[in-house]
């Protein structure tokens, strides 16, 4: 970058990420990755894993960029949402592993009590909700996120956002309905 | 009284408080309880604490865009100092706070006075290193000269210092003091303490504190390295010491990596 040229405001880094422009990643990086490095390290403490999380993070982002709309909201929160996703990722990777390596235990014992660990159905089901969740379309899912990550009542979700108090809970309630429809057709719990 | 409302059963599963008559029908109500716990369970799911919004910041280590910029083969790159101040480090917080913290949290704050914005190219860059390129102007051919003695002093007379305060998480600390002799001529006397780098070497620097310029002065070990410095450089002008973490690539370029920094009080 030119020394002394003004630097672009969040916005612009956003249209620019979305745009593919290669200096908006940097900047995105500059701006957002000790608050993506701060949630993988709150998830995993500091080491491989959180740093894992924090650089698929950037990487899925850039080559998915196709996927974020500037409009819908800021680079940032999007880049959180991507962050989720990495971490219920890398539980699941996780929890693949116990199973496999309850696998091969169970295979050198030999025991009767043969059969596959069951899957943990939370690290499955978080991973199909996350999903989900980016299928939504706005307000209703940043009002499902500010009541989840953010832990707003509906009152303060209505006060945040500007929305009518009866929009807010109509959205939350058709919300919680299509998660709960989908945990029930697809969910771990029924299928392990 | 009827059942409680889709709305209500909604909030429920959210553990919010519902007024006083819905809160007494679901107490008692098993069709509209069962509703809230299959509501609540996707809220189980995903709000945990894990997966809240995000909490304190913290600085990813210097390493960690290389392999960023290795899967997406993009050759700009963050200024390592501007993301080394955005939070402190991770991991336990050294004794003596890294000197890019001093800056204001807001990293893009124009005037940091201590966080010297240094565009380091990325390492696999093709054009010509700008510091290259204020090596030719300063006329200056290479780096300081290593000189053999190792910190014995020579009589000559300090006129700057700095203590050198370990970077992103780093365990390499130190002190940096110019000594002028009495033929005029200025030394840059490094003292470091830091393990062998788990690969390539120590660098030392002088950074320029606004712009891009950065004059690379030579390999340095743990222990204490003098440095002859060139002939006219204004300390002023370059009154950043900086350790870095190279490669052994034959690239000239810093590369980024800094474990160690502090600002000479001329
Ligand atoms: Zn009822």
């Amino acid at each position: 970058m030119p020394a002394g040229a003004a630097e672009p405001d969040d916005d612009e880094v956003g249209r620019r990420f979305a745009a593919g422009d290669e200096q908006a990643l940097a900047w995105a990086y500059e701006r957002y990755a000790a608050r993506v490095h701060g949630m993988a390290v709150r998830a995993f403490g500091p080491g491989p894993d959180a740093e894992d999380v924090t650089q698929q993070v950037f990487v899925s982002a850039w080559t998915g960029r196709a996927g974020f709309r500037p409009e819908q909201g800021p680079l940032p929160a999007w880049l959180t949402g991507v962050c989720r996703h990495k971490i219920a990722d890398t539980w699941a990777r996780r929890d693949k592993q116990r199973r496999a390596t309850e696998a091969a235990i169970a295979d050198a014992q030999a025991g009767p009590a043969r059969g596959s660990a069951p899957v943990d159905a939370a690290v499955a089901d978080r991973v199909l909700l996350l999903g989900e969740l980016d299928r939504l379309g706005q307000p209703q899912r940043g009002i499902i996120e500010l009541a989840f990550f953010a832990d707003l009542t509906h009152t303060q979700i209505a006060e945040r956002t500007g929305l009518p108090l009866g929009t807010v809970k109509s959205h939350i309630r058709r919300t919680l309905e299509r998660l709960r429809d989908r945990l029930e057709v697809d969910g771990a719990a029924l299928h392990a | 009284m009827p059942h409680c409302t889709p709305e209500d059963l909604g909030l429920a599963a959210l553990r919010e408080p519902l007024d006083r008559d819905s809160a007494a029908h679901l107490a008692g109500c098993a069709t509209c309880r069962t509703d809230v716990a299959r509501l609540r369970r996707a809220v189980d799911v995903l709000a945990v604490p894990e997966l809240a919004d995000p909490g304190p910041p913290v600085a990813p280590p210097p390493g960690l865009w290389a392999g960023i910029a290795g899967a997406t083969g993009v050759v700009t790159a963050p200024r390592p100092d501007v993301v080394a101040a955005s939070a402190p480090p991770a991991g336990p917080v050294p004794d003596a706070l890294p000197v890019p913290m001093t800056a204001p949290p807001d990293a893009s704050a124009p005037d940091a006075p201590l966080a010297p914005v240094v565009p380091l190219r990325p390492r696999r860059s093709r054009l010509l290193p700008a510091a290259a390129a204020a090596l030719v102007g300063l006329g200056i051919g290479a780096g300081g000269v290593l000189l053999t003695d190792r910190g014995d002093g020579d009589g000559g007379v300090p006129v700057a210092a700095a203590a050198l305060d370990p970077l992103e998480g780093s365990d390499a600390s130190g002190s940096a003091e110019v000594v002028e002799r009495e033929d005029g001529t200025r030394v840059l006397r490094v003292e470091l303490s830091a393990d062998a780098p788990a690969e390539g070497y120590y660098e030392a620097w002088l950074l320029d504190e606004s712009v891009s310029g950065l004059i690379p002065l030579g390999v340095v070990r743990a222990g204490t390295e003098d440095f002859e410095l060139p002939e006219g450089l204004d300390l002023g002008e370059y009154p950043v010491v900086d350790v870095s973490v190279e490669p052994l690539d034959g690239d000239p370029a810093h590369s980024g990596v800094s474990v160690a920094r502090g600002l000479l009080d001329t």
